[in-house]
């Protein structure tokens, strides 16, 4: 390719149209202000700094002391978030995948009616739905002695309401393309009904419950407002703890934790483009709500 | 063989329905009863609270500023997130997919991560205010915390992804080729998005329009953080009225009131789409 020269190059630059620009320099403004914080939450845990000029970005000093002092409680909290988020999306599955092939394959009528029930927990703002489980943890424990608000098995009931729809609205986007010849092939070859499922059904309709479970995990790994009524002291999830370390008292390892959180996030959706592929992972979700 | 699909459909409605059904219905009964202080209510059926919050204009304000922020919180992210949609769906390269990535990183991480970036950036000393206050632009540092700029910036975290996702998809249902024929015949850039691009995503970002308000309107922790205890929305103050204040009562009434606000919102956007589809302006 012929170098350029610099009038010519002049030239180039000048003939992109004024709209062309400003479109993309609209673009470029937008993505800045979606990562600007993620990016500096990454930059700032890397800033030693003295113990009043802590928190600094871009950081001076590198160094990954803060790395090395996140309290024994962030790791509970993580651990906590970590396994109530998988233990609800793998709950969501075993409830949300029946629910959308009866949605999709049977033939009753009403049937919008109980798509609607169904998929309701999305339209809840969260916080009603965290206020309204804990009344009702209160009720049910006024009349059988037994309070699971301030338990894990409360925070994953209220946890589960939320996740079902999304692996519900997920899993009936792609069955809604399913091509049931596939299944009446696999029938009439002599595989048996399960078999016909698990070889045939599943692996086509997994990208949707991939993804389902995606949005189940993340909805519930990054909630404040229903684990922050239903948990107790000591007993947080990890969103909720760094909710009161931002309204309280400020720990700047609060820094370092929150970008192992950001790298794994990056790690799960880069595993996901493999698994899938992005454009699934949004085709999927096509009809949320 | 066939009632298989029904049977199967009938456990996951029992549970969502009677965990739809008794968490609501408790919770909507609870706002008829009077707060009488330390977490105890009345034993009266009465519309105590109701009458409160239409009478008080504390209550309203909140309700206003609620309706506002999320409104101002649509519009800038339709602003923002329209345009990248569009960027990625009439990309497809590998850049196109990086684009992706990025915007769908971002929805997947905890919305408390954000406000926490957030934080960071607009503090007085961080590094915005320090470049504005050097190159003369403000002459005194300025803050997003606590005000209601702030709570907009973060709701708007909160829905940019999702609105670039939803959006992404209106997009994509619209074939390049209208497109390309309008320019073949003449029509400029502008006239070509005025002509063809706004009227084909029209109903799609309508509807999209209003989740997103919605989304903002229950959105808690970015509005909690950044509004610091100075703007207040309902979902804010649902949370302070029954964890401070123990008044499960109003608690109640505001939860009602915020979900009675959300449900007419679907039932507008869900007619608007009807009303659409008729007069068939939308493909799908």
């Amino acid at each position: 390719m012929k170098k350029l020269q610099r009038p010519e190059l002049l030239i180039r630059v000048m003939s992109i149209p004024v709209s062309r620009i400003l479109f993309y320099g609209w673009c470029s403004l937008a993505y800045i202000f979606v990562l600007a914080p993620l990016v500096i939450v990454a930059g700032a845990s890397l800033h030693r700094g003295s113990r009043y000029t802590v928190v600094q970005f871009p950081p001076t000093e590198l160094s990954l002391y803060w790395y090395s002092q996140i309290p024994a409680t962030h790791w509970e909290a993580l651990s906590l978030s970590f396994g109530l988020a998988l233990l609800s999306a793998a709950l969501a599955y075993c409830i949300g995948i029946p629910a959308a092939l009866g949605l999709v394959r049977s033939s009753i009528r009403g049937k919008s009616l109980l798509s609607a029930i169904l998929r309701a927990p999305m339209q809840i703002p969260t916080i009603v739905t965290g206020l309204a489980f804990l009344q009702m943890y209160y009720l049910f424990g006024d009349l059988t002695g037994l309070y699971i608000n301030g338990s894990f098995f409360g925070l994953l009931l209220a946890h589960l309401f939320v996740g079902i729809p999304y692996v519900i609205g997920t899993v009936v986007a792609v069955l809604q393309r399913f091509d049931n010849r596939l299944e009446e092939a696999a029938l009439s070859l002599g595989a048996s009904r399960w078999r016909t499922f698990y070889r045939v059904t599943l692996p086509v309709i997994m990208p949707g419950v991939y993804a389902g479970g995606l949005y189940a995990f993340m909805v519930s790994f990054g909630d404040v407002p229903i684990s922050m009524l239903l948990s107790a002291p000591g007993f947080v999830t990890y969103p909720v703890e760094l909710f009161y370390g931002l309204e309280n008292d400020f720990n700047p390892a609060v820094l370092a934790s929150s970008t192992l959180v950001i790298f794994l996030s990056l790690a799960v959706m880069l595993a996901m483009q493999k698994l899938i592929g992005l454009e699934n992972l949004l085709r999927s979700d096509g009809n949320r709500g | 063989m066939k009632a298989r699909w029904e049977l199967i459909l009938i456990p996951p409605l029992l549970l969502s329905f009677m965990l739809l059904a008794a968490s609501q219905i408790i919770f909507l009964r609870s706002s008829f009863y009077r707060d009488l202080g330390y977490g105890s209510s009345g034993t009266e059926f009465e519309f105590v609270n109701y009458i409160k919050f239409f009478n008080d204009s504390f209550y309203l304000k909140v309700l206003w500023d609620t309706v506002s922020v999320s409104f101002l919180a649509m519009v800038f992210t339709l602003a923002f997130a329209f345009p990248i949609a569009y960027l990625i769906a009439r990309m497809w390269s590998k850049w196109g997919m990086v684009l992706l990535a990025g915007i769908v990183v971002s929805t997947f991480i905890a919305i408390v991560i954000k406000v926490f970036g957030l934080f960071i950036m607009f503090s007085r000393n961080g590094f915005i205010n320090q470049t504005l206050l050097s190159i003369g632009l403000i002459d005194k540092p300025f803050t997003i915390i606590g005000n209601e700029a702030g709570v907009v910036v973060g709701l708007m975290h909160f829905t940019l992804g999702f609105g670039v996702v939803l959006l992404f998809s209106v997009v994509q249902t619209i074939p390049r080729s209208l497109e390309e024929a309008a320019q073949i015949f003449g029509a400029s850039r502008w006239r070509v998005w005025y002509r063809v691009i706004i009227p084909l995503c029209l109903p799609g970002v309508v509807a999209g329009s209003l989740m997103l308000f919605n989304m903002s309107m229950g959105a808690f922790t970015s509005a909690a953080l950044l509004g610091d205890g100075r703007i207040y929305t309902l979902p804010v103050l649902i949370q302070r009225v029954v964890v401070m204040e123990a008044k499960y009562g109003m608690g109640g009434t505001l939860a009602a009131v915020l979900l009675v606000s959300v449900l007419l919102i679907n039932l507008l956007s869900l007619y608007l789409l009807l009303g659409l589809r008729r007069r068939r302006l939308v493909i799908a």
